[in-house]
């Protein structure tokens, strides 16, 4: 008894806890409940890049986040999706055109030197010297006709770089590529030792905002591939909201009919699975706060179903206690002994369940993988609620006292006679939990 | 008091003696499954037993509301604007949302092959402009595009997800159980998902409902709670068999067994349904169809553990024992 009751308030203090942490904590709540845009993006392989390795994949991750940073949305996140995707999540921003444009523009600088073609016509070839060898740039105009241009102020390598290709150079042009398109192709009067450079807008000049974003691209940091857009989803605010209200209607309405039912169908047993179920859905929301797991719809939709499962182990426990008890066990012998056959149900279930979850986490889609995790949870925890929970409070409330009222389980007088002629096991067997 | 027939007398559901007949009935409910998934692979260019949705194939979804109510006209009118902006064959859903009492939104989603994303932004400008030519205060409420080389991926993965479950299941019941009993297991599992995928196939095909990966999800689900169900059963014939296999002969236990589990079924499936319920009638309009398929694949778990389960394994166990004899 005593155990018991060591037993009954570490219960109380992990939900006082989990109350806690709830009223603290924030929820994490998915894009698909608050709104956003979620892209994917796939690196490309070009004839410069013919295999992206982890390292690259480093840098176009460090190169997104940059860029997408730079558009001060708040909250956003950029993971690493297999060997060659980026999954970007932008909260709040639904109109993806800026977002699209910003992520996809591959900010490729190239500095190429003339050659010429077989036929006599003047091509342009790779220097080595790319955007990868710029510290920084800055939009700036030019002293003597004011128009904009971009500064660009090399690192130690692209200006050692530099100097080397400039002194190549000198008396011939030298083109300056921008995303392949060719910006301008100034003639080289003499080396150019100090790691400076400047791009001017070819003969119309730059519009401003045309230098800004060729600067911010730059300064995000160049990506070392192209990243192409395989993805693309997006939710709005409203939709989003809907779907809060609508989960928090469908979770109080269906779990109000299961809490009926139980207590309908098992009387007390079911009143004290409802205290158990209470007590479950607390800790399980606690859990998922403190993981944290973010909350998407499909999330709840395997939380709400975790509950099912929950509520499927009282189930088996009460209908096991009931078979017990008309076979003329006492309440004592009758509970433990409910409990310990349903075990293996439970046990073999759940961990079927979980086999499959774990299945869903490993290959699924980010969607599936979020129901995958919170039916993990859900079911891990519902062994607990189940086992522990509801035995502690039905060993508490009936402790070794006889089944004075049928009633209170569900159960008629006449029925614990019947079962007991049926099995013809004798009471005073029956009644130490011995088995035919 | 001493009766040996009491076992017998207690049968509220006599399983065994019914068990062709249920076979039979299960049978005829899976012909019209059967034959909308043999339609679907016969006349689809791709064979696939379901109509694939923009996850699988590739493409893109968008969808808008507005306040006005849209008839068929409007609909025919929008696929004609749409043409104009050299958007070939697209196809046009409209559903309404209640965000509130007075405040109803039709919603009109419109799924086309996959925008790319170097012109993808100007092109759904473009569509979003036409279609405000139209309506004033339509406003894009949602953008879904799947490249297609992600949605053959997708689709691999999850019939190797499938394919990995049935598996761990398989090994799973054999282990814990007996081998027969996980063959069993695979059967009643097949059985189930065969009813939500055929009951989706006839959606397919007289609906147009094409499946989604949340689909796959319910499937999952569903192989998880038919499991959980057929395993109880398992259990307790195992249970039986350990202490009443002197007695009484192996139909009698099985009997028995599924008579004693039978409350907890029906209560479990039934609780289970209250949720599923009332996440169909007051979810989002998102994942009916989820929701949906999850409900039939309980239902349809509750039966085969009920009458698929016990039956055959009874039948299989009549034949070792004729061979043994």
């Amino acid at each position: 008894m005593k155990n018991k009751l060591i037993l009954f308030w570490t219960i109380m203090a992990i939900t006082v806890a989990s109350i806690f942490v709830l009223w603290k904590k924030p929820t994490s709540l998915g894009l698909d409940l608050v709104g956003g845009s979620r892209l994917m993006l796939e690196a490309q392989t070009s004839a410069a890049v013919p295999k992206i390795t982890p390292e690259i994949m480093d840098s176009l991750q460090y190169a997104i986040e940059n860029r997408v940073n730079a558009m001060g949305v708040g909250e956003t996140i950029v993971q690493r999706v297999g060997s060659k995707r980026l999954l970007v999540e932008i909260p709040n921003i639904t109109d993806t055109t800026k977002a699209k444009e910003f992520i996809g523009q591959t900010a490729e600088l190239e500095f190429k030197r003339p050659v010429v073609g077989a036929n006599g016509e003047i091509g342009w070839e790779s220097t080595g010297l790319t955007g990868k060898d710029l510290r920084k740039s800055l939009v700036g105009s030019a002293p003597t006709t004011g128009e904009w241009m971009v500064e660009l102020e090399f690192n130690n390598e692209g200006a050692r770089k530099f100097s080397d290709l400039t002194k190549e150079l000198t008396g011939k042009q030298m083109a300056i590529f921008f995303n392949g398109k060719l910006q301008s192709a100034p003639r080289v009067n003499e080396q150019i030792s100090g790691g400076r450079a400047q791009i001017t807008g070819g003969e119309g000049g730059f519009e401003y905002a045309e230098a800004k974003e060729m600067v911010d691209l730059l300064n995000a940091g160049a990506l070392p591939v192209g990243a192409q857009i395989i993805q693309e989803e997006s939710v709005g605010p409203t939709l989003g909201a809907d779907s809060i209200k609508k989960s928090k209607t469908v979770g109080f309405i269906g779990i109000s009919a299961v809490m009926i039912f139980m207590i309908l169908y098992y009387r007390v047993m079911g009143l004290i699975s409802c205290f158990a179920l209470i007590i479950y859905a607390l800790i399980n929301f606690a859990i998922f706060k403190l993981v944290p797991v973010t909350l998407t719809l499909t999330g709840i939709a395997g939380f709400i179903l975790s509950i099912g499962m929950a509520i499927d182990a009282n189930i088996l426990i009460f209908e096991r206690t009931k078979e017990e008890l008309k076979m003329g066990r006492s309440l004592f012998t009758a509970i433990n002994s409910g409990f310990d056959r349903a075990f293996t149900s439970i046990f073999d279930s759940n961990v079927s369940t979980i086999m499959t979850c774990l299945i869903l986490y490993y290959l699924g889609a980010s969607m599936v993988k979020g129901f995958a995790l919170t039916l993990i949870i859900g079911v891990c925890l519902s062994m607990f609620s189940a086992i522990t929970v509801t035995k502690n409070f039905m060993h508490l409330i009936f402790g070794s006292s006889e089944l004075k009222y049928p009633e209170l389980f569900g159960l008629k007088k006449e029925d614990i006679e019947n079962a007991y002629q049926a099995t013809e096991t004798k009471r005073e067997k029956a009644k130490f939990g011995v088995l035919d | 008091m001493a009766n040996t027939n009491l076992i017998e007398n207690k049968y509220k559901l006599d399983i065994i003696k019914w068990r062709y007949v249920s076979l039979i009935v299960t049978g005829i409910l899976l012909i019209p499954c059967i034959a909308a998934i043999i339609y679907l692979m016969v006349t689809q260019p791709n064979h696939a037993p379901l109509k694939l949705g923009i996850d699988f194939t590739g493409g893109t979804i968008l969808q808008y509301s507005t306040d006005k109510k849209m008839e068929i006209s409007d609909i025919s009118k929008v696929r004609v604007d749409l043409e104009k902006v050299g958007i070939k064959n697209p196809v046009i859903q409209t559903t309404t949302q209640s965000l509130s009492d007075d405040n109803v939104k039709n919603l009109v989603s419109i799924r086309t092959s996959f925008i790319s994303d170097k012109e993808g932004a100007q092109k759904i400008q473009e569509i979003t402009n036409t279609l405000a030519d139209d309506y004033k205060d339509i406003e894009l409420v949602q953008v879904n595009s799947v490249g297609p080389t992600l949605g053959s991926e997708l689709l691999k993965n999850t019939m190797t997800a499938l394919i990995l479950a049935f598996v761990a299941m398989v090994i799973y019941v054999s282990f814990r159980f007996q081998v027969e009993y996980g063959w069993i297991a695979l059967l009643t599992l097949f059985q189930d998902v065969l009813f939500v995928v055929g009951i989706f196939a006839i959606k397919g095909i007289f609906y147009d409902t094409a499946i989604d990966s949340l689909f796959i999800t319910a499937i999952l689900t569903v192989i998880g709670y038919s499991i959980n169900d057929t395993i109880v059963v398992f259990d307790r014939i195992r249970e039986n068999m350990r202490f009443l296999a002197k007695k009484y002969s192996s139909n009698e236990i099985i009997n028995a067994s599924i008579n004693q589990t039978l409350a907890r079924s029906i209560n479990t499936t039934a609780t289970t349904l209250f949720t599923l319920l009332a996440l169909y009638f007051f979810g989002g309009a998102t994942i009916k169809d989820f929701v949906l398929a999850i409900t039939i694949g309980v239902t349809a778990g509750a039966f085969s553990s009920i009458f698929t389960a016990g039956t055959v394994l009874s039948i299989v166990k009549e034949k070792f024992a004729k061979k043994a004899a």
